[in-house]
């Protein structure tokens, strides 16, 4: 305690020590006085007296300096000395501290937006207590993962084993919700009450389901998510117990769910599944559900995952014909949602922080030219007595201050960036609502800040304050710097590599992109519009309801001015995540056992879906209103395929499996139910292949087309329109609500736009790595150009005696663009080597392209080339006009 | 300087309390002449350190300081103890001599400590 109040009394000591300092005067002179007289007393002369008095009390100044010492903190005021100084010395170049701000500002804003991308998305833990031991389970095959459970494998897997805590399932849905007026398209999660127990995510209000209401026949219940307890129950507090209108059926609402409680995904409200689950009893039903499970306290994912794979093996001989090479496939929670993005987002932080290295070099570049210019200051310094880390001191608090200034403006600019970034990534981006500028990466920046000044102002620092003191106060303070001249230009090479690296990632990322819009994705994007609706079951109970509300909707959209054709698809547009396949062996060959049978990717369509999306008819013909009637009829015993006659197919399906034959007018079978009741299906056309879920997609399923004839609640309607198809947005929504006010319409995208967010993940890859190659590019032209300008400056002398030793412009050209040119080469080796070796990470994220693509390489070589000889040809001309007699009366 | 032993750094600080303990207020001077007579002039204060050692006691908060007059009417800072300075001493004191005692301990082994 006592030492705190000494060390407060110091602090306090750095204010009124003025004062303190004249009271110490006076005490010295009181002793000094007193000793006198004492001398005097004893008898010595007067003379003698004041001698000796003053040779007892020692040296007066040494006193005073360490009294002044423990009056305050000699640190402290040193350090508030030298940022005073370093303050001055940047209001005095204000040129110099611009530029050098500026540059760690942009170097340190783009790590600090990026990291906080990495933080938010990757590092942080997922919201939920204890989220590392949440796992999601999916069933995996020999050459897929992610694939849905079969309801009876999930009961089977929780039943036996041994390993989590709480363990459930789950399945999004959606609902159409009819609430005051508007109808509404909810997106919903249907899951086991185990699931809100494994996330331990505790209501804000009322209480989630248990394991009471979680069975069949229990009564409807939902909880709610606050948004929609917000926006359609205004917010009212005793939402507990109301009841709310889904699909025509009511239920209960027991509990409000907190903000950012987004389990699965962002959604408005979670049911219990268990009502519904007596539908799924077949093993060869995967009907899209997913498995969540909390690790016991001390289990393992491996662990886990080999307790799992004992039990899948088990089920594999129990159950062959369903369940044949079927496993388990366990992931944290974590990975399942931020797994897709990982790669890509730690190449973006490697790439920021090469541009921050360059930035730094570049500073440490502009230090080391201001060191030459200060070096008879340091000298003086040194001289009158400034130890080596004193001056090292100093120097490092001029450039902590130009790192904690750049730092400050870096944050601005990372604001900006991040806005950028979260716009581009748009939904390809997982937990982008959690990226912010929180304290963590304040304290990032902060780090980078010192990270730099360490970086940038520790050599230079540490070279200025070893003047040569004899030759630089002799010399007048010119010359002697040959030293740095070395470090100088190694810091000039080092960029040239780096930037050579990020121009290389940039350019491969380019041609990727490039390539990657140039794929055919089988259909013609422009002027086609699509929208999605639910046909709300408790209105259209009978598919006969449903297909008549088709029809109806479709006669009326193509009645429309400037609608070409429109038709109805479900399931799968192109382009669209998700999908539904399902097995199928064709007649006349021999049948393979279940696990070896082919699977096709189902999609249903009205007449005329091929022509309004622009997909080519390759042979044979379209479905006919005609056929989508007997389907219809064929539905009545809701078998699945019954009264199927004819199903298209694309050209990979036709090559795949008729490679020398017509498949025109050969049969499928769909080996569902019993053997009697399987669909006998016809081809009776043949048409383009699209690009399923991604541009980049290669191989994957065959895909075939069928008519749209059960009940599919969600279908995506697909308007070809002579104009512009944004414009007719409010027209066609009119005739939706004309025929029928309460059908929510929602999801409403051109197809030029679901191409264009397709790629929106290499868009922002290009984009910011692209980004940060230009910027890497400018900070090293910057560079090596200001490092041949000082040098040109320095050697004005030599060069002003060559000349007038006869030597010609051209000669002095050649001597200043060869030292640059070597640099340049230099760095482009290096650079060249480490593309090689580093590209390699990319590989994952290009497309159609090698990461040691020569013509990428060629290009940036010469780019970066050229550029660079310009840098240099700029300070190389000014030397050439030097003139000699200028030069050397200039000594 | 003049062949004496100078005292020791850590231990002017309690000398200086114990001298202001015996004679109450007094400066800085005085302080100095005292220790040295209390010695029997076998040790010498060295003054360059003893004013810092005064404002470190000070700011610590063991004397408190106040100008006034000396014997011979001239002006000078007068030195005084205050109540935890006074404790300082208890405990300093007790330190110092169980430091002493396990010094002597080193210096005559047979001894050992009582």
């Amino acid at each position: 305690m006592r030492k705190l109040r000494g060390w407060m009394m110091r602090l306090g000591g750095l204010f009124n020590r003025q004062h303190k300092h004249h009271e110490l005067d006076d005490e010295l002179e009181s002793h000094l006085q007193m000793s006198i007289e004492d001398n005097l007393a004893a008898g010595m002369m007067p003379e003698e007296a004041r001698r000796q008095a003053l040779i007892q009390l020692g040296g007066i100044e040494a006193t005073k300096e360490s009294y002044k010492d423990q009056l305050g903190v000699p640190l402290l005021e040193t350090f508030f000395q030298d940022i005073r100084f370093g303050a001055r010395q940047l209001r005095k170049n204000p040129g110099f501290a611009a530029v050098a701000v500026l540059t760690l500002a942009l170097g340190s804003g783009a790590n600090t937006a990026i990291f906080s991308v990495v933080d938010a998305v990757l590092l942080r833990p997922l919201s939920y207590p204890d989220s590392g031991r949440l796992v999601v389970l999916s069933e995996r095959g020999p050459d897929w993962s992610g694939g849905s459970l079969a309801y009876p494998n999930f009961t089977d897997w929780k039943n036996q084993q041994t390993v989590f805590e709480k363990f459930g399932t789950y399945i999004g849905n959606s609902f159409t919700f009819t609430g005051a007026g508007e109808t509404l398209r909810l997106a919903g999660v249907m899951m086991s009450a185990d699931v809100f127990a494994a996330l331990r995510t505790q209501p804000e209000i009322g209480r989630v389901f248990g394991e009471d209401e979680d069975k069949p026949g229990a009564p409807p219940v939902a909880v709610i998510s606050h948004a929609l307890w917000q926006s359609q129950f205004g917010g009212q507090p005793g939402i507990a117990n109301q009841t709310i209108t889904l699909n025509g059926k009511s239920y209960t609402i027991l509990g409000v769910m907190p903000v950012g409680f987004d389990f699965p995904y962002k959604a408005d409200l979670w049911l219990p599944v268990g009502p519904i689950a007596p539908g799924w009893q077949n093993r060869d039903d995967h009907p899209g559900l997913l498995g969540l499970a909390r690790l016991k306290p001390g289990v393992t994912l491996e662990q886990a995952r080999a307790n799992l794979d004992v039990i899948a093996v088990r089920l594999e001989q129990q159950y062959p014909e369903s369940n044949k090479t079927r496993g388990v496939q366990i992931d944290r929670l974590l990975d399942q949602k931020v797994g897709n993005v990982r790669r890509a987002l730690w190449i973006l932080l490697g790439a920021v922080s090469f541009v921050l290295v360059i930035a730094c070099a570049n500073v440490a570049n502009l230090l080391l030219a201001r060191a030459a210019a200060r070096e008879k200051e340091m000298a003086l310094r040194a001289a009158l007595g400034a130890g080596r880390w004193r001056i090292t001191r100093q120097l490092l608090t001029e450039s902590g201050l130009l790192s904690l200034i750049g730092a400050a403006l870096g944050l601005l600019f990372a604001k900006g960036l991040l806005r950028v970034v979260v716009a581009l990534a748009g939904d390809s981006l997982p937990r982008a609502a959690e990226i912010s500028l929180d304290p963590r990466v304040l304290l990032f920046s902060g780090l980078v800040a010192v990270f730099t000044d360490v970086i940038f102002g520790l050599a230079p620092a540490w070279l200025a304050s070893r003047p040569n003191l004899h030759g630089t106060l002799k010399e007048g303070g010119r010359g002697a710097t040959s030293g740095r001249a070395g470090l100088r230009q190694g810091l000039v090479i080092a960029e040239v590599a780096l930037t050579f690296v990020l121009l290389v990632g940039a350019g491969l990322l380019l041609l990727s992109f490039q390539r990657l819009l140039k794929v055919d994705a089988g259909f013609a994007a422009d002027h086609v519009l699509t929208f999605r609706f639910n046909a709300p079951p408790d209105k259209y109970q009978t598919p006969e309801q449903q297909i008549l509300f088709y029809h109806a909707l479709l006669e009326k959209l193509r009645a429309l001015p400037g609608v070409q054709a429109a038709s109805v698809a479900s399931q799968t547009t192109p382009l669209h995540e998700g999908g539904w396949d399902m097995r199928f062996v064709i007649e006349g060959q021999p049948e393979p056992p279940p696990q070896l049978q082919p699977s096709l990717q189902v999609h249903l369509i009205t007449p005329d879906y091929f022509r309004t999306m622009g997909i080519p008819l390759r042979q044979g013909r379209d479905f006919t209103e005609q056929e989508n009637r007997e389907h219809l009829r064929g539905t009545a015993g809701n078998d699945w395929g019954a009264g199927l006659n004819s199903v298209i197919i694309d050209e990979e399906f036709a090559k795949r499996h008729w490679p020398n034959q017509n498949p025109i007018g050969q049969r499928i079978r769909i080996p569902w139910g019993e053997r009697e009741k399987q669909p006998v299906i016809t081809i009776v056309g043949i048409v383009g292949r699209v690009k399923e879920n991604r541009l980049k997609d290669q191989g994957g399923l065959v895909q075939a087309y069928f008519p749209i004839y059960q009940q599919t609640l969600q279908n995506t309607v697909v308007v070809k329109t002579a104009t512009d198809p944004v414009a007719m947005l409010s027209t066609l929504r009119q005739q939706v609500y004309q025929l029928d006010p309460a059908m929510p319409i929602f999801g409403m995208q051109t197809m030029d736009e679901v191409r264009n967010n397709s790629v929106a993940p290499e868009r922002l890859n290009l984009g910011l790595i692209g980004g940060f190659a230009a910027l890497a590019f400018v900070l090293a032209i910057i560079g090596l150009y200001g490092l041949l300008s000082f040098t040109v400056a320095q050697r004005q002398r030599e060069i002003g005696i060559r000349m007038a030793l006869g030597a010609r412009r051209f000669d002095v050209l050649r001597l200043v663009v060869g030292q640059g040119m070597r640099l340049i080469l230099a760095g482009v080796v290096i650079g060249l080597l480490a593309s090689f070796a580093l590209t390699r990470v990319l590989a994952s994220v290009l497309f159609q392209v090698a990461p040691t693509d020569p013509l990428t390489f060629a290009t940036v070589t010469l780019t970066l080339g050229a550029v660079a000889l310009l840098a240099c040809y700029v300070p190389a001309r000014r030397a050439t006009r030097v003139d000699p007699m200028v030069a050397l009366r200039f000594e | 300087m003049n062949g004496k032993p100078e005292v020791w750094q850590g231990t002017l600080a309690l000398m200086a309390l114990k001298t202001l303990e015996r004679t109450g207020s007094l400066h800085g001077y005085g302080i100095a002449r005292q220790i040295e007579r209390t010695s029997a002039d076998l040790l010498s204060v060295n003054y360059g350190t003893l004013y810092p050692a005064l404002l470190k006691l000070e700011q610590e908060g063991y004397i408190t300081s106040e100008w006034g007059l000396s014997e011979s009417n001239r002006k000078a800072k007068f030195y005084q103890l205050t109540r935890a300075g006074r404790k300082q001493i208890q405990k300093e004191t007790q330190a110092w001599e169980q430091m002493t005692a396990i010094v002597a301990c080193f210096l005559n082994p047979q001894e050992g400590l009582a």
